[in-house]
């Protein structure tokens, strides 16, 4: 991988999270809720912005107590720390919108699963600094958010002609036949194949040039 | 020998830690407790004044507590309730018809309201489902819904109708969302269901 030098800047965090170490192209962790959560553009943006939040924060809190926490019982210690920042996400959303917690349903509460969050705390925040673990966990939410983004908004303009469920000109028009397959499950399989094959080929194309 | 290395030490730091977080979430849940109970209660208050008509989609949910609580009466008879919606002179203006049954994916708990006559529909809300988006999901749709109000609930096993596309609908029909044969079939199931065992119970009321 090109850009793994294991320099800590930011920039370098950022740009790894986002492109080079992409959890969902380049590992293809956290595919469970791209699949679940992405035949609705609004559905999806709330469900990353948890995500964001929810790794950042436990990255944050276990770099944190990295040093304090024995080894032998940090899965339990990390696994606590995803599960609070989790139901708190959930609780906050049943509060103050409850809407959309209905909407999502129980896949909210699935977050603690996802192993995108444990992923960067066993590889990074478990033995880097706080302020590093919180940039490298908000760079991989937004990895994971740019590619849902994608998969969300094909599968919602082409399965029901509507982007934020604002009716878009061509794909609601008579000319356009709804693909009703793209947004039932099997639609995420074949949208998220198709991105993850563009975005490695994209990424080859690069390396041959340098 | 450092306290990280005592045997003890790590069980300890294991009851520490799941004392603090736990302690930050039971807080925060009971902070929120009211409001999320509020919540639970809005969503069914507001599918019965929309489907009676007596509110929008986008009544905020202050003013839909305000106005249940003005104007609906909850009645029970044989353990069945229906919510009575009065006018502001008291007068009883529309009735909403609480159904619930299992969907495709989930549970569906919605409302039907009928006029004071018992007869013609006056909408339709549902406040619980997980259909799925863009098919079933569907159902909560203004545009499906605004085919009931004006309908007319039939007497006998059929009260209400939802029909496959191309057939024609009639007066106590309307038409079921394309692709979404299950979602329609259960719907029109439960409707039906607990259509029925309402007019049974509140047979002879207001007719």
């Amino acid at each position: 991988m090109n850009g793994s030098s294991q320099s800590t800047s930011s920039a370098s965090l950022m740009m790894r999270g986002l492109w080079y170490e992409n959890a969902i192209v380049r590992q293809v962790l956290g595919i469970c809720s791209t699949l679940a959560v992405t035949n609705r553009v609004l559905n999806t943006v709330v469900m990353c912005a948890a995500l964001v939040v929810t790794t950042a924060l436990s990255s944050w809190t276990v770099s944190l107590m990295r040093r304090a926490t024995p080894r032998s019982i940090r899965m339990m210690v990390e696994t606590l720390i995803i599960a609070f920042y989790v139901i708190l996400f959930d609780r906050f959303l049943r509060a103050y919108w409850p809407d959309m917690s209905r909407q999502l349903g129980p896949y909210v509460g699935l977050i603690i699963t996802n192993c995108i969050i444990l992923g960067r705390i066993e590889a990074f925040a478990n033995s880097n600094p706080p302020l590093p673990s919180l940039v490298d966990g908000v760079a991989n939410g937004l990895g994971y958010t740019l590619v849902l983004l994608i998969v969300a908004t094909v599968r919602e303009a082409m399965g029901m002609g509507t982007f934020m469920g604002l009716a878009l000109p061509l794909f609601s028009g008579p000319l356009w036949d709804r693909w009703i397959l793209l947004v039932m499950p099997p639609g995420a399989f074949f949208t998220l194949a198709l991105v993850i094959w563009g975005f490695r080929s994209i990424g080859m194309m690069r390396r041959e040039e340098t | 020998m450092s306290i990280t290395e005592k045997p003890w030490y790590p069980l300890a730091y294991m009851f520490a830690v799941t004392a603090v977080f736990s302690g930050v979430l039971i807080g925060f849940s009971a902070l929120t407790q009211d409001r999320v109970d509020r919540n639970e209660q809005i969503f069914l208050q507001r599918a019965i004044l929309i489907a009676t008509g007596a509110a929008a989609e986008n009544t905020p949910g202050e003013e839909i507590s305000r106005i249940f609580n003005e104007r609906v009466e909850p009645a029970e008879k044989d353990g069945i309730v229906e919510y009575r919606l009065k006018t502001l002179d008291g007068r009883l203006q529309a009735i909403g018809v609480p159904f619930e049954g299992q969907g495709y994916w989930d549970q569906i708990r919605g409302v039907l309201g009928v006029n004071a006559d018992r007869k013609t529909v006056t909408g339709i809300a549902f406040y619980q489902q997980n259909e799925t988006p863009g098919l079933g999901g569907e159902i909560v749709t203004q545009q499906w819904r605004s085919q009931f109000p004006g309908k007319t609930i039939a007497v006998g096993d059929q009260p209400l109708r939802i029909l496959q596309a191309g057939q024609t609908v009639g007066d106590n029909a309307v038409q079921a969302v394309t692709g979404a044969t299950q979602t329609s079939v259960r719907l029109e199931r439960m409707l039906n269901e607990d259509l029925r065992t309402w007019q049974t119970a509140f047979t002879g009321e207001g007719q």
